[in-house]
């Protein structure tokens, strides 16, 4: 088998692959990756440095965990899952990534395709309008510092209070959209100066928002897909991509700085700089962890602020309310995070970078409403080729740390894909596929084609195989807004 | 001048990383500067108007260059800014190295700027400020 790495790499099935800890000194735990064969010998040499540089960090159990969208990233690859022990583990910010609580949710409506078709070019000129992408981009919500503050601690809640959303989508989301054990009073000015009027911002890079269509034939699990709200007969439903905007990149520099001192304190030395870290009992560690949190709520609250003006602009358009098209929130994930959960081993910190929660039926943390179900994942694909929603599964609860994909994965460089395609060119080529494309930056667009990533349908078929998600249906874009 | 700098093509497929090289660690600073700036916007399409001076030191210039063009993020979004220019002079003050620099630019407008990506961080990934022979090198990589 020809791969980019001089390691050992061991098949245990079809679809999991084990780099064993004679590979690199220092590491404590073997390294698995989640993948096909095919894309595992696609995966850049990154993926299996980094992640057996995770190997290696103090406390971690079990194994360190790639998955099949894995691509290098900083310290941890993307699609990179750790687990830490509470008491003798440490916390890494390379571990959850800048953009923190980076993430996805779906709106289903009642809309089919016959209905939006004549008026997509109108809908999609509303939403560029009422949702801001882009460098730079301020959002309509004004806020004090002390309202920033109820943000941090709130999340989504704070929208719903404040009439930007409704009290029933709050149990569609990771944590209700409010994680607890958020602390404003440690967060760096710089932090709160960068986030504050981006509330309802998008950004750019690989940030989204979609309007997509769901298809009798693209529906695996017909049951599971009913009970979340997908009714197939050409639906009509939206994704949205983004995360905590400045405010959670500028918590994630403010740390790395912090733990690089911190790691000298504490005699812990890294294989690569990204990997700062720091006990997570230590009093960095916890700090880490409290402002974390409220950048993984400012982004509950950044798609919450999101999805009431995509209510609103769809209402416009159509003439209805909201409510009377059928707009309830299917499910928001994080992709970017690290939080305490109770596995076999006992409560770790598992951090997911690139990588979606996917918790199954049988999951005492999960709601009411996921218990027959499994807790919903949505997988982003390129604009190109549409998105997957998937339930999580109690062997991923076993064998993952209840953990799965987040999307495509990039195969291409920025540079590259900007000298393949230009974005005029790519945006005149999707109208003709039916695809309508509003964008910020023309270079942006382009970097952001659908060659650049890997197929999204057989990244999603290894972890189906692998049992730690399950297939519900394919979502397939027909409109697009990028920053 | 012409700036000396390059972007790199694959050693951040999700990213931007770029080097940048001149013959003195302030020529270096200076391509670097442009480097970013032109990473979030054509600066030939950005107006003046917005201004900030900005002055800091270090003993380590390589903690002090990413120190700089982390700043100039914080700018971006703290402000709503992309940048046309941020003319800059790198003299020694005993140990350290002092910067000061003016931050121009103009407020995000999409109708006559040519935008291009949203930089989240500036990160150590594979960062290095080095001297190679009679030349400064640089390599950074973006998270956008």
């Amino acid at each position: 088998m020809n791969l980019n790495t001089d390691m050992t790499v061991n098949r245990i099935t079809d679809e999991i692959w084990e780099i064993p800890l004679s590979e690199k000194p220092g590491m404590l735990v073997p390294a698995r990756i989640y993948a096909t064969e095919g894309i595992l010998q696609a995966m850049d040499s990154g993926v299996f440095d980094q992640v057996t540089n995770v190997a290696c960090l103090p406390g971690i159990r079990r194994y360190a965990l790639c998955m099949p969208d894995g691509h290098w990233g900083y310290g941890f690859p993307i699609g990179g899952v750790a687990a830490f022990d509470v008491q003798d583990g440490v916390i890494s910010p390379g571990g959850v990534g800048y953009d923190i609580n980076c993430g996805m949710r779906l709106i289903r409506t009642d809309l089919t395709l016959a209905d939006v078709q004549p008026h997509l070019e109108r809908l999609m000129t509303e939403l560029f309008r009422k949702v801001p992408a882009g460098v730079g981009a301020s959002g309509f919500v004004r806020l004090s510092g002390e309202e920033f503050g109820r943000v941090m601690t709130h999340g989504a809640r704070w929208c719903v209070e404040r009439g930007y959303g409704w009290h029933r989508d709050l149990v569609r989301m990771e944590e209700g959209g409010c994680i607890e054990r958020a602390d404003p009073s440690i967060v760096t000015d710089h932090a709160i100066q960068r986030g504050i009027n981006q509330l309802g911002t998008l950004g750019s890079g690989n940030h989204y928002l979609e309007v997509q269509v769901v298809s009798n034939e693209r529906i695996f699990d017909p049951v599971t897909a009913a009970a979340l709200g997908i009714t197939g007969h050409e639906q009509i439903v939206v994704t949205v991509h983004c995360g905590s905007r400045g405010f959670g990149h500028q918590v994630a520099s403010d740390y790395l700085k912090v733990f690089e001192k911190a790691m000298r304190r504490y005699g812990i030395t890294v294989k690569d700089q990204q990997l700062a870290c720091a006990p997570f009992r230590s009093p960095e560690g916890q700090d880490y962890f409290s402002t974390m949190n409220c950048a993984a709520n400012t982004a509950f609250a950044n798609r919450q602020v999101i999805t009431h003006q995509i209510r609103e602009a769809f209402a416009t358009v159509f003439g209805q309310s909201a409510e009377a098209l059928g707009m309830e929130l299917v499910y928001d994930v994080a992709h970017n995070i690290a939080k305490v959960e109770r596995y076999a081993e006992g409560e770790l910190v598992v951090h997911r970078k690139g990588a979606t929660r996917a918790f199954g039926p049988g999951s005492p943390e999960l709601p009411e409403t996921f218990r027959q179900t499994g807790q919903p994942v949505i997988c982003g694909g390129s604009m190109e080729t549409g998105s997957y929603l998937l339930v999580g599964t109690d062997q991923a609860v076993r064998d993952t740390f209840g953990s799965t994909m987040h999307g495509a994965g990039r195969t291409m460089s920025r540079a590259q894909a900007k000298r393949t395609v230009r974005g005029e060119q790519l945006q005149q080529q999707m109208k003709q596929r039916g695809i309508l494309v509003k964008a910020v930056s023309m270079s942006g667009l382009a970097e952001e084609a659908g060659l650049a990533y890997k197929n999204i349908s057989e990244v999603v078929e290894s972890v189906d195989r692998a049992g730690i998600t399950k297939k519900v249906a394919e979502l397939r874009p027909i409109g697009n807004i990028k920053g | 001048m012409a700036w000396t700098f390059h972007f790199l093509e694959e050693i951040a497929l999700a990213d931007i990383g770029f080097e940048a090289e001149g013959e003195s660690v302030e020529e270096v600073f200076r391509c670097a500067t442009q480097a970013l700036l032109e990473s979030m916007a054509n600066p030939a399409t950005v107006s003046g108007g917005w201004e900030r001076a900005i002055e800091r030191s270090d003993v380590d210039p390589s903690a002090l260059l990413f120190d700089w063009l982390s700043e100039v993020v914080y700018w971006k979004d703290a402000a709503g800014v992309v940048f046309r220019e941020a003319p800059l002079t790198l003299t020694r003050e005993g140990d350290a190295w002092l910067l000061r620099a003016r931050l121009i630019g103009a407020p995000v407008d999409q109708q006559i700027q040519e935008l291009h990506a949203d930089v989240k961080a500036v990160t150590k990934h594979l960062y290095e400020l080095k001297q190679t022979g009679g030349c400064w090198k640089v390599r950074v990589v973006l998270d956008v």
